[in-house]
C-alpha cells in the first residue's frame, strides 16, 4: 500500500510540478506584486511594501464598484438569454430527423468564429450611420444602449456552445421514460417539466458552470465593442484590470484588481461545484 | 535609488523583454521608431546614408508599433528592465518629461547649437527641469479643414463657425457642420485643448497646478457638448470617432468643417478617392474669448540613458534633425518640419500639401500639452469624465470639477504638487 502511494506521488510529481509552474507560481507572484505601490511610469517612487492598501483603495475606487456592477448585470443578462435560447435549439436539434449533422455544423458556426471577429462585425452593424442594424439610433455612445450589441455578440456566440452540451444532455435521456410518461398520457409540457427538465440538470450546471464563468471574465467583446465607453459606462473588471495593469502601467493596483477578479470566479467555481457535486454523488 | 531588486521584479514582461535585449551587440547603434510606408523608407534612407558616413558603426532600425500606446507601453518596459537599447528613440511629444523624470533619457542640450530655430512649443515639450532631453524631429498641429465651395473666408469665431455650419445643413448642402475626433482616447484631448484655449482656458497653469475646471473652461465643454447636443452642428456620431472617421466623413462630402492634423490634407486632395479635392483649405482653429490654438502633436528623438555608445547616438539625432533631412523628411513622407527656417526654402513648397507659410503659421499657433512626466494619467482622467460630458451622463462643470480633483490626487500621489 505505502508503494503504491510513493509510486503514485512519483507518477504523479511531473504533472504537479508542471501545474506549480504555470499556475501557483503566477498566482503568488501576482498576489506579492499586489501588496506593493509599483508604478512603471513613476519610477522615482520605487516599489514600496503597503500591505493591504492597494485592496483598500480598490474597495474605495467607485470606478471599480461600478466594473463590478456591470460584469455582474452583464453575466446575469447573458447568461440566463443564452440558457434559455440554448435550450431552445437543443430541443429543436434533437428532434431533428434529417441531416442532423449539417444542422449541429451550422449551429456551431458562431461559436467557432474568433471573439474579435465576431464582434467586429457587430460593431459594422451598430456603428453608425452607416450600420445595418443601427436604425439612426447611436447605440455605441449611449450609456445603456450601448450593452445591446454588447449582450447580441456575446448571446450570439455562445448560445451555440450551450446548446450543444444541452444536445449531449438530452440524447442521454432513456427514451423509454417518454414512452412510458405518453402511456400514462402525460402532455408534452408534463414530459418536459416532469422527465426532461430534471434529468437535463447536471448538463444545465455544466453550462451554467462555463458560461458564468466566461461571462464574469469577458473581455474581447468589451474591448472591441465600445473599449468600455461611453465614459466608463460599459467598462467590465477584465477591462478595467488590463487598462490598470498593461495600458496604465499600474502593476501594484493592477495586480490588486486581478487578485480580487480572481477571487470572486473562485468563489463562484466553488459554489458551482458544491451545487453540482450534490446529484452526482447521490447518485453514485 | 533603485535597487536590484526592484530592476529584477518589473514585471514579467520587462523582464522577457530585457532578455530579448541581451542579445544586444555592443557595436551595433539601434534605432527605433516609425518604419512604415514612406516615413520606413525615408528613415532608411537617411540612416544608411549615416552609417556610410561613419564607417565601422553598424544601425540597426528597430520596427515598433505604430499605435502610440503600444509603443509606449513598449518602451516604458524596456527601459524600465534597464536596456541598453534602442539607443535612439522616436518619442511622442507628450512622453519626454516622463522619460526624463524617470531617468531614461539622457540630457541632450548639447545636441543642439540654434535652439531658437526650432518651434517654441516643440521645444518647450522637450524640456524638463530646465534641461532638454529630446529634439524635435518632426510637428503636427490640429488645424480646420473648411469647404471653399460652402464659404468664402474660414470663420475666426466658434460662434461664426457654428452659424456658417447650421446654414450649411440648413440647405441641405451636408449631413454634418463640423466633425472632430470624440472617441474617448487621446486625440479627445487635442480636440478639447484647442476648444480650451479657445475659450481663455488652460489645463495646467504656469506652476502646474491644476486649473482645467475655470469659468472658462466649463464654457469650452459646454460649447463642445451643445455643439452635440443643442445646436447639433457636430455628429453624435463622433462619439466614437477617431482621426480616419472623420476623414472619411469630410472626404465624402458630408461635412462643412473638420478639425484634423495636416497628414489629411493629401488625402483630401487625391481627386481619385476624394470627393472634395479641389474643395477644401485649412485655417488656424477658431477661438472665442481667448486665442486660435493648435494641439501640438508630432515625434522627438531621445537618446537611451543606458546607451553603451552616447557620442555616435548623439550623432545620429543631430544629423537626423539637421535642415537638410527634415526637408527631404517632408518631402518623401508630408511630415511637417520642426525647424522654422526650413520653411523659407523653395524645396518645401512642392513638399507639403498646403502652402509652407499657412502651415508655418499654424505650427506657430500650437500649443503643447501639459508637461508634466505623468501626462498619459492626467490624459486617463480627462478623457473619462470629457467623454461622460459629451455623452450626457455628466454635465459639463461636474464633468470637469470631478476631472480636476482626480487630477490633483494624482498629482500629489506622485509627489509632483505644485509648490505654492
Amino acid at each position: 500500500m505505502k508503494r503504491d502511494t510513493r509510486l503514485a506521488w512519483t507518477l504523479l510529481a511531473p504533472m504537479l510540478i508542471v501545474l506549480a509552474a504555470i499556475a501557483l507560481a503566477p498566482l503568488v507572484m501576482t498576489i506579492w506584486e499586489s501588496l506593493h505601490r509599483h508604478d512603471l511610469r513613476m519610477p522615482w517612487i520605487g516599489r514600496p511594501y503597503i500591505g493591504l492598501a492597494n485592496y483598500a483603495t480598490a474597495a474605495a475606487d467607485a470606478r471599480f464598484g461600478a466594473a463590478l456592477l456591470h460584469t455582474a448585470v452583464f453575466t446575469g443578462i447573458s447568461v440566463a438569454l443564452e440558457l434559455t435560447l440554448g435550450l431552445l435549439l437543443a430541443l429543436a436539434l434533437d428532434n431533428v430527423r434529417r441531416g442532423r449533422g449539417a444542422a449541429r455544423l451550422i449551429v456551431l458556426l458562431p461559436w467557432a468564429l474568433p471573439t474579435v471577429v465576431a464582434a467586429l462585425v457587430w460593431r459594422f452593424l451598430f456603428e453608425s450611420p452607416a450600420g445595418l442594424l443601427a436604425f439612426d439610433v447611436e447605440w455605441l455612445s449611449r450609456p445603456i444602449a450601448a450593452w445591446v450589441p454588447i449582450v447580441l455578440a456575446d448571446v450570439w456566440k455562445s448560445t451555440p456552445f450551450v446548446a450543444l452540451l444541452l444536445l449531449a444532455g438530452l440524447q442521454a435521456i432513456d427514451p423509454a421514460l417518454y414512452d412510458a410518461a405518453r402511456l400514462d398520457g402525460a402532455t408534452a409540457w408534463r414530459r418536459f417539466t416532469n422527465i426532461t427538465l430534471p434529468l437535463l440538470r447536471p448538463a444545465l450546471l455544466v453550462a451554467l458552470i462555463f458560461r458564468t464563468l466566461d461571462a464574469f471574465r469577458v473581455f474581447d467583446v468589451v474591448y472591441v465593442l465600445t473599449g468600455g465607453g461611453p465614459g466608463t459606462a460599459t467598462e467590465v473588471v477584465s477591462l478595467y484590470a488590463f487598462t490598470s495593469l498593461l495600458q496604465d502601467l499600474r502593476f501594484g493596483y493592477g495586480s490588486a484588481l486581478s487578485v480580487t477578479i480572481f477571487g470572486v470566479t473562485f468563489m463562484l467555481a466553488l459554489l458551482y461545484i458544491r451545487a453540482l457535486g450534490a446529484p452526482v454523488a447521490e447518485d453514485a | 535609488m533603485i535597487s536590484a531588486v526592484r530592476r529584477a521584479t518589473a514585471g514579467l514582461a520587462g523582464a522577457l523583454l530585457a532578455l530579448a535585449a541581451c542579445s544586444h551587440r555592443p557595436d551595433v547603434l539601434t534605432f527605433s521608431g516609425s518604419v512604415l510606408g514612406a516615413e520606413g523608407t525615408i528613415v532608411r534612407r537617411q540612416i544608411d546614408r549615416f552609417a556610410r558616413q561613419h564607417p565601422g558603426l553598424t544601425i540597426e532600425v528597430r520596427a515598433t508599433p505604430d499605435a502610440a500606446d503600444q509603443r509606449h507601453q513598449l518602451y516604458v518596459q524596456w527601459l524600465n528592465a534597464w536596456a541598453a537599447d534602442p539607443d535612439v528613440l522616436q518619442l511622442d511629444v507628450v512622453w519626454t518629461p516622463e522619460f526624463a523624470a524617470a531617468g531614461w533619457i539622457l540630457p541632450i542640450d548639447d545636441a543642439v547649437t540654434d535652439a531658437d530655430d526650432f518651434f517654441p512649443a516643440a521645444l518647450s515639450a522637450d524640456r524638463w527641469r530646465g534641461r532638454l532631453y529630446a529634439v524635435p524631429w518632426f510637428v503636427d498641429a490640429g488645424m480646420l479643414y473648411w469647404r471653399t465651395d460652402l464659404m468664402d473666408a474660414p470663420p475666426d469665431t466658434f460662434d461664426a463657425l457654428t452659424t456658417i455650419a447650421r446654414g450649411a445643413v440648413a440647405d441641405g448642402r451636408v449631413a454634418s457642420g463640423f466633425v472632430w475626433q470624440g472617441a474617448r482616447y487621446e486625440g479627445l484631448v487635442t480636440v478639447f485643448l484647442e476648444h480650451l484655449i479657445g475659450f481663455g482656458g488652460r489645463i495646467l497653469d504656469d506652476d502646474g497646478r491644476v486649473v482645467v475646471d475655470s469659468p472658462a473652461g466649463i464654457q469650452a465643454l459646454t460649447f463642445m457638448c451643445d455643439a452635440i447636443h443643442r445646436t447639433r452642428i457636430v455628429p453624435e456620431a463622433v462619439l466614437t470617432w477617431q482621426e480616419e472617421q472623420t476623414r472619411f466623413s469630410f472626404q465624402n462630402g458630408r461635412a462643412a468643417f473638420m478639425r484634423n492634423w495636416p497628414y489629411a490634407a493629401a488625402l483630401l486632395g487625391d481627386p481619385a478617392q476624394s470627393a472634395v479635392a479641389g474643395r477644401f483649405a485649412v485655417a488656424p482653429m477658431p477661438h472665442a474669448a481667448g486665442r486660435s490654438a493648435a494641439a501640438l502633436g508630432g515625434a522627438q528623438l531621445a537618446i537611451n540613458a543606458r546607451t553603451r555608445q552616447p557620442e555616435a547616438a548623439r550623432a545620429l539625432v543631430r544629423y537626423l534633425t539637421a535642415p537638410e533631412q527634415m526637408i527631404e523628411r517632408a518631402q518623401v513622407a508630408g511630415q511637417f518640419p520642426a525647424r522654422r527656417r526650413v520653411y523659407d526654402d523653395p524645396r518645401l513648397k512642392d513638399a507639403l500639401p498646403i502652402p509652407p507659410a499657412t502651415a508655418r503659421a499654424i505650427v506657430e499657433h500650437a500649443v503643447a500639452r501639459p508637461v508634466t512626466p505623468v501626462y498619459t494619467q492626467l490624459s486617463g482622467i480627462l478623457q473619462i469624465h470629457l467623454h461622460r460630458a459629451l455623452t450626457q451622463q455628466e454635465t459639463p462643470a461636474a464633468a470637469l470639477h470631478a476631472a480636476a480633483a482626480a487630477m490633483r490626487r494624482l498629482l500629489d500621489d506622485a509627489g509632483l504638487t505644485a509648490v505654492s
